[in-house]
């Protein structure tokens, strides 16, 4: 296998590279304008709603499809003109994975591999592809025409992970698949991870990513709305605290230091605050004798829910104001 | 509004310009024939010499039909008849294929299924829509009949006859989409079933008696096999016998009876015959785009190439009895003149209406190799193949030698087995040269439709699979034809068939030197352009 150093990669150095990055479809903005930084080594989350422009940018880092304006590399290689040599180094799962009707699994996934010339160590290639049939519980026997989704998602995985790479390009690879070959999809991750690789994950399963990655991309609109570790992510979302309200009044809560959109509901008072300012907020709970406490840590969801909420809020004011024109 | 009229509803919605273009092609092949046979074989005496020809030659007879003497009408009628029933047959099956099976292959039946349209609502809207589409196809054969002066009732029953078929083989591709497990397989049987009924009923013609006048004949038992030949044995015109129509529905019933039958028993995406399990490991040789194109490909080429051989027995076995008929009589000679160009002997002549055949078929099979790549852009394959080292432009090589290597074997097949059988029935060595040269000349037409639909499908992928199938249509109609049919010459030399040579002494080749020119530049421009090219699912 083809190790980070060997192909003089250091930990930390970008591995894809794309600025102001844009994709026109005659007068629509696929994308706008992306950013995206993914360093060697890290499993790197992108995450975005239907539609936000992912499978376009996932589409251009393999040449599939050509920038209309922008810089985008990927090991330092234009995608566009260098893709066949680019595409030693990677694998790729598509969002919505199509096989050859006449060819079985086992065959599509020998076909795969053959072409990313990782079948030279047959042994350790039949091992290989062996094991993931296996854990992953795929028919390879069966016609490419009669997969379910699942199945078919699972043909692509095992082709992807069957042979060695640099870079997996994972569009939204566990759509399909049921918890239990998610948790298998996971270890895979770790696994080629942990030799190294770097890793491109799109999804909207949150868990899955807060999970797996260590630093995520969020896009909305063909634009990245945020980037940075899943630890700074959290710092852009408050802790949620509530307890219940017997025997407290409206003077005693407001003492609390920090809190935000503080309401008072169903016998809970409930506010949000920001993450750092938690451990201030802990004394004064505890002073107030709070029962029934609960502090529920910042999530990917809530930060996502803001982005998203705000793309929907903007398409119904249009569909609102176009409804009023009529 | 009911389930059925919802559903009747949407599948003439979306077939609405497929079915405009099945018949109304179908009506102009019919309104052609009639005004060029009342210019070119205007008068009786004409029509009988060429007839007695037509019946020595079993080589017309399994093309066109038993001939019912020279009255104007009744030679058009043994003329087109089984074309147009073959075009009926054709258009039936795909429609039942492309409602039926496709729909369930694709998953989208279930959702049909899902609402109170149930599982047998459906399959009664597909046969209400096909029933309409060959009544439809019947009317417009009568009109345009009609509209070239001839008689009025016998149109009705010839258009009776080609909508009889058209149902008999509407039942029969239910049938058929009930047994195979893809549209793909359904397809296939179906057309095979048209197929066989086209050749049944020719052997019957070939092999039947004919009368003491010598213009008409009776066909032998293998035509009453066959819905195309009922529908000729309503010998309209002359007979007007509506009776043998009725064994097109009794066959048509027994289908449906079967259908329904296996409808109501059968889970949905089922089918009767199961599909096959497939290998777990690849053969080593499928390692790259192009051993990729060969597997997906494999099956439609030997299709062609059988195609090419049975058309090189013909080919091969008749040339001696043509010739000598050709020899007796100038007018058979003028036929065949007409439907290629240049002059050269009677042999070299037959022998490349022969070969143009096969050269439509080479033709095709290219055609179908840019399909196969445009379906594979579309359908998602390509990107798994272009996500891995393989170049765009290497991808696209690969079809091209898949397309070159699919048409230089249908024209082997049919230059081999055409000497060979040539050589069999007795003729002169000198007919196996003749049968590869005969081929090596339909080259270039074909290379014409790889090259100029390889930079079609470069530059307007979305349209290249309807674009790829125009262009065969057309060019087959004017190309081959057009000047049986009359077409003026400046339309048939859209064609690239038009322009293929005669391969013979004093023969002009410039036709074919410029036909390399264009397939050799339009693949140059295409692989070029290729390379800036995006893949292009949409």
């Amino acid at each position: 296998m083809r190790g980070i150093n060997e192909i003089g990669m250091t930990p930390g150095a970008s591995v894809i590279e794309a600025r102001g990055l844009g994709k026109r479809f005659g007068r629509v903005r696929a994308l706008d304008g992306l950013d995206l930084r993914v360093s060697a080594g890290e499993v790197h989350g992108f995450l975005g709603p239907n539609g936000s422009g992912k499978s376009t940018t996932l589409r251009v880092l393999l040449g599939l499809a050509r920038a209309s304006f922008g810089t985008v590399t990927v090991f330092g290689q234009d995608p566009w003109k260098d893709a066949a040599q680019l595409h030693r180094r990677l694998a790729y799962v598509p969002g919505d994975v199509s096989l050859w009707p006449n060819l079985s699994g086992g065959e599509a996934i020998d076909l795969i591999s053959r072409l990313r010339g990782g079948t030279a160590d047959r042994a350790g290639y039949a091992r290989a592809k062996d094991r993931l049939t296996r854990t992953f519980a795929l028919d390879p026997g069966k016609k490419g025409r009669t997969y379910s989704k699942g199945n078919r998602q699972k043909v692509a995985l095992i082709a992807a992970f069957a042979t060695p790479a640099d870079l997996y390009i994972l569009d939204e690879p566990s759509s399909g698949l049921d918890p239990l070959m998610e948790a298998v999809f996971g270890q895979e991750i770790e696994r080629v991870s942990a030799a190294g690789a770097t890793v491109l994950l799109s999804s909207h399963i949150l868990s899955e990513v807060e999970h797996l990655c260590s630093r995520v991309s969020i896009i909305s609109a063909g634009k990245t709305v945020e980037t940075g570790t899943l630890a700074q992510m959290r710092h852009l979302t408050r802790t949620g605290i509530s307890f219940a309200a017997q025997g407290l009044d409206q003077d005693q809560l407001s003492r609390i230091p920090g809190a935000h959109e503080l309401t008072v509901t169903g016998g809970r008072v409930s506010f949000t605050t920001d993450t750092d300012g938690v451990n201030a907020v802990l004394p004064m709970l505890a002073a107030l004798k709070v029962q029934g406490l609960t502090v529920k840590p910042p999530s990917l969801e809530e930060l996502f829910l803001r982005h998203y909420g705000h793309e929907a809020q903007g398409t119904r004011g249009r569909r609102a104001a176009q409804a009023s024109a009529r | 509004m009911s389930a059925l009229s919802v559903l009747l509803g949407q599948r003439l919605r979306r077939d609405r310009w497929q079915l405009v273009s099945w018949i109304g092609g179908t009506g102009l092949l019919a309104l052609f024939s009639a005004a060029a046979v009342a210019q070119t074989y205007g008068d009786y005496a004409g029509r009988v010499s060429i007839l007695r020809l037509a019946i020595a030659n079993p080589a017309i007879l399994m093309l066109r039909g038993t001939p019912r003497g020279g009255g104007l009408d009744a030679f058009v009628f043994f003329e087109i008849f089984t074309f147009l029933a073959l075009l009926a047959g054709f258009m039936s099956t795909f429609l039942a294929v492309r409602h039926s099976r496709a729909e369930e292959e694709s998953g989208r039946a279930e959702i049909v299924s899902a609402t109170p349209a149930a599982r047998m609502t459906p399959t009664v809207a597909t046969l209400i829509h096909g029933v309409l589409a060959s009544v439809l196809l019947g009317i417009v054969v009568a009109l345009a009949f009609i509209a070239g002066n001839l008689d009025a009732y016998g149109s009705f029953v010839t258009g009776a006859a080609v909508a009889s078929t058209g149902v008999a083989f509407l039942a029969v591709g239910l049938l058929a989409a009930q047994f195979m497990r893809t549209s793909r397989g359904a397809n296939g049987t179906a057309a095979s079933v048209v197929g066989i009924a086209y050749v049944l009923r020719g052997l019957g013609d070939a092999l039947g008696t004919s009368g003491t006048d010598g213009t008409q004949m009776s066909p032998a038992w293998p035509s009453w096999l066959s819905p195309i030949g009922w529908g000729q044995q309503s010998a309209a015109y002359t007979a007007n016998n509506a009776a043998p129509m009725l064994l097109s529905i009794v066959l048509a019933a027994v289908c449906l009876l079967a259908v329904f039958g296996l409808q109501a028993r059968r889970d949905s995406g089922a089918s009767l015959l199961a599909g096959r399990a497939g290998r777990i490991t690849a053969r080593s040789v499928l390692s790259g785009p192009l051993a990729l194109g060969w597997r997906l490909q494999l099956p439609s080429i030997i299709g062609w190439c059988l195609g090419g051989a049975f058309t090189g027995l013909l080919a091969g076995t008749l040339s001696k009895l043509v010739e000598q008929a050709g020899s007796a009589d100038p007018t058979v000679s003028k036929v065949l003149h007409d439907m290629v160009q240049g002059g050269g002997s009677m042999h070299h002549v037959l022998l490349s209406v022969m070969f143009s055949l096969i050269g439509i078929l080479a033709a095709t099979a290219a055609t179908q190799t840019i399909i196969r790549m445009r379906q594979e852009e579309a359908g998602g394959g390509a990107e798994l193949i272009l996500a891995s080292p393989v170049s765009r432009t290497r991808w696209f090589r690969d079809y091209l030698l898949l397309g070159l290597s699919a048409i230089v074997l249908v024209l082997l097949s049919g230059a081999v087995v055409s000497g060979l059988s040539a050589l069999a029935v007795g003729g002169d060595p000198a007919r196996i040269g003749d049968s590869f040269a005969a081929a090596a000349a339909q080259l270039p037409a074909a290379l014409v439709y790889l090259g100029v639909l390889a930079l079609l499908f470069v530059v307007l992928p979305g349209v290249t699979i309807t674009l790829a199938w125009i262009s065969i249509g057309a060019g087959v109609f004017f190309g081959f034809f057009g000047g049986l049919v009359g077409v003026p010459q400046w339309a048939r030399n859209i064609s690239p068939f038009t322009h293929t040579p005669v391969p013979s002494s004093g023969a002009d080749f410039s036709g074919a030197l410029w036909m390399l020119v264009i397939a050799a530049a339009a693949v140059a421009v295409a692989l070029v352009a290729m390379r800036r090219r995006e893949l292009r699912p949409n």
